[in-house]
């Protein structure tokens, strides 16, 4: 006990009087009855949490060990040959690739309009409020419901054909879901319709939380505004940047429901994505024990992913909750 | 650790002194416009569509209704399916956020007002579960459910749903419940509380706002979820509401208008959820880049 | 506020406490369920016939079943064709597979056969199947019957007599020569010469399947399905050929996300409304023209409609009048109530329903109602199967699931790209599937 309270004590720095509960109350419960509390307590969101989160990793990283149909018993064992055979597959490299280049592209593209609209939107304007509505609300929808959206706006001959042919941009109409070589941004382009709003909302809230008084001085001594923008503002929403970059490389990283919807992975695996991917070849194709060789792949790479960037990125300014539990 | 609550409830900066009007503020209202036409175009296009016919959807896609069609969207408003995915959808979100919030507080009341042995790894435990992409997961979690006979049934996924959703309300709770000053767990003992009631009457109360941030994640989060009740149904009566799309989409598609009015309506009940609470979902998720801070 | 320092001891206590967790967690458990019935039965039946007008034929057999079995009723659950799959696949491996579903037989009903889940029939049946003709036995597993037909399929190009008649093409081509010529007519013509759904697959695989039956002798056909293996060389020769095929580019703008049976944008859609002249489909292909275009526009069209059998492949030594083809029917779960099941079954292919399920333009299992199919077109299929002395199953049927969906999603790469993947691609993804068996 004792060597726990420096630790305790310790979180509750920043605000003196946020310390931790004093031992009187501690003292005053005896050690069995804290016991049972801590057990009615915690057990049920362990119990929970043990058997729909870890358990099934483990029955994958078991199952992955044969090769089986999901019919009958597990009997033919062949180690860790399904593991290699996802490692080597051409269309797991290349669906691992997909998600990195959303990624990617998430933030070079994603990340800076959001930030643009958010420098907007944090300006008082008229209809500011609608137009933050407005830009959210795709967001709300599900994503089943976007991509069969979008599959309908898509159709060739439809309405965005139809519409850039409107406009004079109609030599620029292509086969959006049909080329290989450019479904994959079409998804893009999508996802960015769906989440430009969170990342704005995200990007607003830390922009309120810069004092107010901070822009005025610099305007002030004469700073013009994007001066004021790119020497103070920016800076200061650096950790709301950096948390958005994670919550979208986990986002990127699972990415499923609009590919499987529109475009099943297709044409020739162009727009395949690691879920897709595993849900496809494990799954449909009645291979199970190579699906779940696929799972834990997959588990561990978006965990030694999102591990790295919380260790060497989100740690540097927000050494918070997140950061402690898994540093 | 505050900025949780203070992102929640902070209401907007007071206006301050009018800026000067800059050559730049039509160019602003003009981005605004675009802004605005990209995202909500799309889904006016699908929900006026709706009242079209397939025939006038094939001659010209870009149109609009003439005349006005109502069939589309009577005959889903008054067959079973719309409603029963509805239903199914209501279910399992509402199960999932009374499980996430209510499991999740009593954990963090735990993880953060009790002083035991292992306690940080017992944090970490449900801190890393934040790094499992539901998703990805999915495959996995219907092996467990074909193990565990819950398969086409809704508790197949609203258990699997609330487990994913119990790391982030942890990680958003405990920090707020460990800010709750230790004076008031005091004063409340010398009244002859229990801890027991210290939390429920006044811990609870006083971390409302993280709740409704946490509940609205996980309810949002449950709503639209998609991958796993698509493998875990197969009876048709028990698909959610994005499943319930999906498939009507595919089995319905040569009448491409019931397909839009179907996608419309799929579309409402997410869209008048967020205007009625546009500002818990908002100050939940500015909450949760507050939370994660730290 | 900035964080506490948590030593590593920390660390490795929770470490430790994650590993212990893990551990204790992965522990299994299992038992069986299972339902029954006495007295009154409900049959609960999964089916892809998801449209009229077959659904209208299902619908009104299992009524007038009823009314004559008052103590047997049906819940019907109709699944969009290219779900079904993974649906009834999740039914059987959950234990919780309806009474009657919907079977396709071939390799994929012996790997459903494995779960346990499907009823061994021939108790049953084995006094009236014979009716069937040879076609009942490709649905025995060792000798025990495990579903049972109703309709017979016959794959070739259904094609637009007007729109043929507008490219100045007097006759359906009889060899690929002829074929690509007349893709050329037909786009000098601004016709879309075929329609092909590549978005679902599997009708990219009939190509290479027939393809595969021109090149190969059935000898060579028989032990590649029994051994499943493509490595005969014949196999590579027919990636070849779809080569040379697809060089002639036939197919329609955007065919690689153009579903192939749902909705008015599919492949059957573009040919049912006109769009495009041909497309090498099931015989099924008339129903699902029906339900995609308006009544109205389906009555002037049934006229226009014609069928080929797949064209001779000039040099190639396989069976030049050979077809590829299959059956649908219908499986009974073990939990089904007997002998209500099989019952239904066998009145699905009795002389009356069977004439019903040759008015909705399909081929009937029993021959004894083939006088009933009334569409023309649909009477050069029968021609062409009296004419053929062997017809192949479905080769992504034929062979066990996982072989057949690498069988198409290799064909899928090669449609997509056919100029830069290797025509040897498709024969490796099938052996390397195979060796996952």
């Amino acid at each position: 006990m004792t060597e726990l309270k420096g630790v305790t004590a310790a979180a509750g720095a920043p605000a003196a009087a946020v310390a931790p509960p004093a031992s009187p109350a501690g003292r005053r419960h005896r050690p069995r009855r804290q016991v049972v509390e801590l057990v009615v307590l915690l057990g049920p969101a362990l119990v929970l949490f043990a058997s729909f989160v870890l358990l099934p990793i483990c029955i994958s990283a078991y199952y992955g060990l044969f090769n089986w149909t999901g019919y009958g018993p597990l009997s033919d064992f062949t180690g860790l040959h399904n593991y290699k055979l996802v490692l080597d597959d051409p269309v797991f490299r290349s669906s691992l690739l997909h998600n990195l280049i959303i990624a990617a592209l998430s933030l070079v593209i994603q990340l800076p309009i959001s930030i643009a609209i958010a420098l907007l939107l944090n300006r008082r304007m008229r209809g500011g409020s609608f137009l933050r509505m407005a830009v959210f609300a795709p967001y709300v929808v599900s994503q089943a419901t976007t991509a069969v959206l979008w599959l309908l706006l898509l159709q060739p001959g439809g309405f965005v054909d139809e519409l850039m042919k409107a406009v004079g941009l109609g030599g620029l109409v292509q086969e959006w879901l049909a080329n290989p070589t450019i479904v994959l941004y079409t998804m893009f382009v999508v996802l960015t319709w769906q989440f430009i709003g969170f990342g704005v909302i995200l990007l607003l809230a830390g922009l309120q939380s810069i004092p107010a008084e901070l822009r005025e001085a610099a305007a002030i001594d004469g700073a013009s505004a994007w001066q004021t923008t790119r020497r103070i503002t920016l800076p200061l929403l650096g950790p709301t940047v950096r948390i958005w970059i994670f919550l979208s490389m986990i986002g990127s990283l699972q990415v499923f429901d609009l590919v499987w919807i529109m475009t099943l992975g297709g044409p020739a695996n162009a727009s395949s994505t690691m879920v897709t991917y595993m849900i496809f070849f494990g799954f449909h194709s009645l291979e199970f024990g190579y699906g779940s060789a696929a799972a834990v792949i997959l588990f561990v790479i978006s965990f030694v992913l999102a591990f790295l960037y919380q260790r060497f990125v989100l740690r540097r300014d927000t050494d918070g909750a997140l950061t402690r539990a898994v540093r | 650790m505050l900025a949780a609550a203070d992102a929640v409830r902070r209401p907007p900066a007071p206006a301050r002194r009018q800026r000067r009007l800059r050559p730049s503020v039509p160019l602003s209202y003009l981005v605004a416009l675009v802004i605005v036409a990209i995202t909500l175009v799309p889904m006016l296009y699908v929900i006026v569509g709706g009242f079209r016919t397939t025939a006038q959807l094939n001659v010209a896609p870009t149109g609009l209704p003439h005349p006005w069609v109502w069939q589309n969207y009577k005959s889903i408003l008054t067959s079973a399916t719309f409603w029963q995915n509805l239903g199914n959808s209501a279910l399992i979100s509402i199960v999932v956020t009374a499980l996430a919030v209510g499991l999740g507080a009593m954990a963090s009341f735990a993880l953060s007002r009790y002083k035991f042995p292992g306690r940080e790894a017992w944090y970490l435990v449900f801190a890393v579960g934040l790094l499992f992409p539901a998703n990805v997961a999915s495959l996995p979690v219907y092996f467990l459910d074909k193990q565990i006979h819950l398969l086409d049934s809704w508790l197949g996924v609203a258990l699997p749903e609330a487990a994913f959703a119990l790391p982030i309300t942890i990680i958003i709770l405990r920090p707020f419940m460990r800010a709750v000053p230790g004076e008031l767990e005091d004063a409340a003992v010398v009244d002859g509380a229990t801890r027991l009631t210290f939390f429920l009457k006044i811990l609870i109360p006083l971390a409302k706002p993280a709740m409704m941030t946490v509940a609205v994640l996980a309810f949002v989060t449950s709503w639209n979820a998609y991958l796993l009740p698509l493998l875990v149904f197969t009876t048709p009566t028990h698909f959610t509401l994005p499943l319930g799309v999906a498939t009507f989409q595919s089995t319905y598609s040569q009448d491409t208008a019931s397909v839009f009015a179907f996608t419309a309506l799929s579309m409402l009940p997410a869209l008048a959820f967020f205007v009625l609470a546009q500002r818990r979902i908002v100050g939940g998720l500015s909450g949760l880049a507050g939370a994660v801070k730290g | 506020m900035r964080s506490t320092r948590t030593p590593r001891k920390y660390a490795a206590v929770a470490m430790a406490s994650v590993a212990a967790l893990l551990l204790a967690a992965c522990g299994s458990s299992g038992s069986s369920g299972g339902n029954s019935a006495s007295g009154k039965v409900t049959l609960t039946w999964w089916s892809n016939a998801n449209a009229n007008p077959l659904l209208g034929v299902f619908q009104t057999l299992m009524k007038s079943y009823h009314a004559s079995h008052p103590n047997v009723s049906f819940t019907y659950v109709p699944i969009q064709n290219e779900q079904y799959d993974a649906k009834i696949q999740v039914a059987l491996q959950g234990n919780n597979a309806p009474d009657i579903f919907f079977q396709r037989g071939g390799g994929f009903m012996a790997t459903q056969v494995k779960s346990g889940e499907i009823k061994n029939l021939s108790p049953y049946v084995s006094s009236w199947i014979g009716e069937l003709g040879s076609q009942a036995q490709a649905w025995q597993i060792g000798g025990a019957q495990y579903g049972v037909p109703y309709d017979l399929h016959t794959v070739g190009f259904w094609y637009r007599k007007d729109l043929f008649a507008k490219a100045g093409i007097t006759a359906p081509p009889a060899t690929m020569p002829e074929l690509e010529s007349d893709v050329t007519k037909l786009k000098a013509a601004n016709i879309v010469p075929i329609a092909v759904g590549s978005k679902d697959q599997w009708p990219d695989a009939f190509y290479y399947d027939y393809f595969a039956v021109r090149e190969c002798s059935v000898a060579t056909l028989e032990a590649a399905v029994k051994n499943v293996t493509a490595n005969a060389p014949c196999f590579a020769k027919a990636g070849t050929d779809l080569k040379s095929f697809m060089a002639t580019n036939p197919f329609q703008p955007a065919f690689l996300n153009t579903p192939a049976q749902t909705g008015a944008g599919s492949s059957a859609g573009m040919v049912a409304s006109g769009k495009a002249a041909m497309e090498l489909q099931g015989d099924w292909d008339p129903s699902v023209f029906q339900a995609l275009v308006p009544k109205s526009e389906w009555q002037s069209d049934t006229t226009d409609l014609g069928w080929f059998g797949f064209p001779a492949v000039p040099g190639a030594p396989g069976n030049a009048t050979a077809l590829l083809g299959g059956s649908d029917g219908n499986s009974c779960s073990n939990s089904a109530p007997e002998p209500a099941c099989a019952d239904f079954l066998q009145y699905l292919d009795s002389a009356s329903a069977q004439k019903l399920v040759a008015g909705a333009s399909l081929l009937p299992a029993n021959p004894a109602a083939a006088s009933a199919v009334s569409l023309s077109a649909d009477q050069s299929v029968l021609q062409a199967s009296k004419a053929s002395s062997f017809t192949q199953e479905y080769l992504d049927l034929a062979w066990p699931t996982n072989v057949g969906t690498a069988l198409d999603a290799a064909v899928a790469t090669f449609f997509a790209k056919p100029t830069t993947t290797s025509t040897q691609s498709i024969v490796a993804a099938i052996d390397q599937a195979a060796t996952q068996q």
